[in-house]
């Protein structure tokens, strides 16, 4: 038995680390447990020769790949696109892009608006504060005014477009299509002790320099300071609870692999869209019987991941394009809005990236038949590499009950704890919309001026953005967490991460699911005295 | 660069014989001399640290590789002329798909990492951190027109 705490954090990962930053003001006890460890930014693969291939392995994003004793496999045979994440402090965010959009208001109100899902029980502008908070301490680089959004001020300028995104803003204004810089969780100057970004490019295998925002530099150094405890190497198994339907800790495996038991008033999960309804899975009692918090019959359902499509288009022009940050550049959301006369509902961003490295370059040109054996071998890389330009395509894909998370009855973590199973398939409108996606994605490559232009969806290795599988709402019926991130069921139970997206956007998450988090925060500290009524 | 322990044991004399044949019918030399062929960049050793689970396999391609030169040429792969080597590659892989696959990618991998291969393609042979790389800023006026159009999102209730 180890001491008693007033707060345990489970994951510190975007969620995790936002939360406990906002909370260390109240001066109670915080512990966060995770299952990872600290990262060594000296050891990130930008630092070698051998970048490319080491972010293949042991820093690839999919756990079934790198395959490291603080990860836990996902059976995801039966799904088209597999989870990807990171299991550290830090959590996603080592790996991410940094790619920062906000949704729109309308993201908020999709059954009113759209008739389709249903409406958050908060809206944009709850949620606007903690938007800004959010960028201030992540240090969010970008360019005020773009006419896609409520007005608000980034605290950075913007990453640098380089040739490929003038290539391509070109392109898009040929067609009279909307663009932007980007917003980007990267210091493009030197910003709160971190420095800034030098144009590396592998930032999808950890930031060596320490210019994005992971939030091992950011919100972890401050919380820790402040008081809050994060214990590594700490794997979850269980929550507790007593008869009363109050969670009292949790039993989870230390560093050695020996099982510890963890008191606590207040349980939150950071754990991500599969780690947590894994986790309230795993926690079966007689009072709950198909898992904690889980009278509703929703934890794992409604499963959303962002089908992603993906354009790319070669440039006779040498661009440099493989230099830079890779995935941030500009954005369209000239298809954001819902139109109902293109066939679907919702919309989808389009998220320029740069160009590939020369391995990657080479092997993807292999795969397709551009870059062949032999004769012509230099001649096909020397007109792709440095010349391509990409477009992701991030499709709204809507709840749907039939996609989950589930319990594997076979497949376990190195703990021996079950791991989980997904099972996702693309609904017909997020087919309509990733077909119409790829279409525009050719279209404004070939405006730019593109001799070669190419486009797949859903791509395998993109699901990075795992949501909905504990969704928030007012009806307990229908919700696993209350507006605020309650459990209905346990009420000192709080939930805090990406699960709890009643929709998914059209964009990148992590700052929604950060606001949230902060949001959430803030709610509590607002009840403290009335917390659990 | 790349460290190169010995890989003899994973594979025999006669086979990386074979291999150092194909190897350049992957990535040639470059008729200016600027960049050097897959034969030249250190691929066995490669292989033997980055992608042994490979061996296996490619022992057998280089074998069945071998096996058709001598019964159609009466010599070894190695001693074939480069147009005979080519087509025996070629045939191999129109009919059995995947073959040598792997080995490609792997020799593309350990080509496009080496020094040489850089140097060839006019870039410094260091990793990005911490020199990092000049990326120009963009010209802004192009949002101009973007700007112009005004507001492109719905209100929501
Ligand atoms: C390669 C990649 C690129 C991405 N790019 C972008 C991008 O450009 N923009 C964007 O917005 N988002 C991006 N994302 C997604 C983003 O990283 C996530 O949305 C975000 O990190 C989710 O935050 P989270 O707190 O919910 O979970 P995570 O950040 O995943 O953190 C969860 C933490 O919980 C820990 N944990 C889980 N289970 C347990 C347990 N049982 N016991 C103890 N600890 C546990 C994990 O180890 C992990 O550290 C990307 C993700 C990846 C993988
Ligand atoms: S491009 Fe910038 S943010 Fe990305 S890894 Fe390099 S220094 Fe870091």
């Amino acid at each position: 038995m180890t001491d008693d705490v007033d707060v345990l954090i489970i994951g510190a990962g975007a969620s995790g680390a936002a939360f406990a930053w906002s909370m260390a003001d109240t001066r109670m006890r915080i512990l966060c447990l995770e299952q990872g460890d600290w990262m060594n930014p000296g050891d990130y693969p930008s630092t070698r020769r051998d970048w490319e291939v080491r972010q293949e392995r042991e820093f690839s994003p999919n756990p079934n790949i790198r395959g490291l004793t603080q990860d836990y496999p996902i059976n995801d045979a039966d799904s088209p696109i597999s989870p990807l994440n990171f299991n550290g402090v830090g959590g996603s965010t080592i790996l991410y892009a940094a790619h920062f959009p906000r949704p729109h208001p309308s993201d908020f109100r999709v059954k009113s608006l759209d008739g389709v899902a249903d409406d958050w029980p908060l809206d944009y502008a709850a949620l606007e504060p903690y938007y800004a908070v959010n960028d201030r301490e992540m240090g969010v680089a970008g360019l005020a005014g773009d006419p896609a959004y409520p007005p608000h001020q980034p605290p950075l300028p913007p990453v640098p477009l380089g040739l490929a995104g003038e290539t391509m803003a070109r392109g898009f204004n040929a067609l009279g299509w909307h663009w932007w810089p980007s917003d980007t969780a990267i210091a493009t100057r030197d910003y709160e002790g971190r420095a800034q970004c030098v144009n590396l490019g592998p930032c999808k295998s950890g930031c060596a320099q320490g210019a994005k925002a992971s939030v091992d530099v950011t919100y972890w150094p401050v919380a820790r300071r402040a008081g809050v405890r994060l214990r590594t190497r700490c794997r979850v198994r269980e929550i507790l609870v007593d008869d009363r339907d109050m969670a009292t800790g949790v039993v989870y495996f230390d560093e050695h692999g020996i099982e510890q038991v963890q008191r606590a008033e207040v349980v939150v999960l950071a754990c991500n869209g599969i780690g947590t309804p894994r986790l309230l899975l795993n926690s079966k009692s007689a009072r709950f019987p198909n898992g904690l918090a889980n009278r509703s019959g929703l934890v794992g359902k409604n499963l959303m991941i962002h089908p992603w499509g993906m354009v790319r288009g070669a440039f006779d022009a040498p661009l440099d394009s493989q230099r830079g940050p890779l995935s941030c550049c500009i954005w369209s959301q000239q298809f954001y809005e819902t139109d109902r006369s293109r066939g679907f509902v919702r919309g989808y961003n389009m998220q320029i990236t740069r160009g590939l490295g020369p391995v990657a370059t080479a092997r993807m040109g292999l795969a397709r038949g551009d870059i062949p054996w032999g004769a012509g071998h230099h001649e096909a890389f020397a007109r792709r590499y440095g010349r391509t330009i990409g477009i992701g395509i991030c499709c709204e894909d809507l709840p749907e009950e039939c996609n989950t998370v589930t319990l594997d009855p076979a497949l376990t973590d190195s703990n021996g704890i079950p791991a989980p199973k997904i099972t996702y398939r693309l609904g017909e409108n997020t087919e309509r919309m990733l077909a119409h996606g790829l279409a525009r994605g050719a279209e404004v490559m070939k405006a730019a001026g593109a001799w070669d232009v190419y486009g797949e969806g859903p791509v395998r290795q993109t699901g990075w953005h795992l949501l909905g599988t504990a969704r928030m709402g007012e009806d307990p019926e229908r919700a696993v967490v209350n507006g605020w991130g309650r459990s209905h069921d346990v009420k000192n139970l709080f939930i805090i991460d990406g699960s709890v997206f009643v929709t998914s956007a059209g964009v990148n998450p992590t700052p929604t699911i950060q606001a949230v988090a902060l949001y959430i925060a803030d709610a509590m500290k607002q009840r403290l005295a009335n917390l659990f009524d | 660069m790349i460290a190169s322990p010995n890989p003899a044991s994973a594979l025999t004399a006669a086979q990386l014989q074979t291999l150092d044949a194909v190897l350049n019918l992957i990535v040639p030399p470059s008729a200016d001399g600027r960049m050097p062929g897959a034969a030249e960049v250190g691929v066995p050793a490669y292989l033997y640290i980055e992608a042994a689970d490979a061996l296996p396999v490619l022992g057998e391609e280089l074998d069945e590789l071998e096996r058709r030169a001598h019964a159609r040429y009466t010599r070894g792969y190695a001693s074939l002329e480069q147009v005979e080597r080519i087509a025996l590659v070629e045939e191999l892989r129109a009919q059995t798909p995947g073959f040598m696959n792997r080995l490609a990618m792997e020799t593309l991998a350990c080509y496009y990492q080496h020094d040489r291969v850089f140097e060839g393609l006019g870039m410094e042979t260091r990793p990005p951190y911490p020199k990092g790389y000049e990326v120009v800023q963009g010209d802004l006026s192009l949002l101009d027109p973007v700007r112009a159009r005004g507001k492109i999102y719905r209100d929501a209730p």
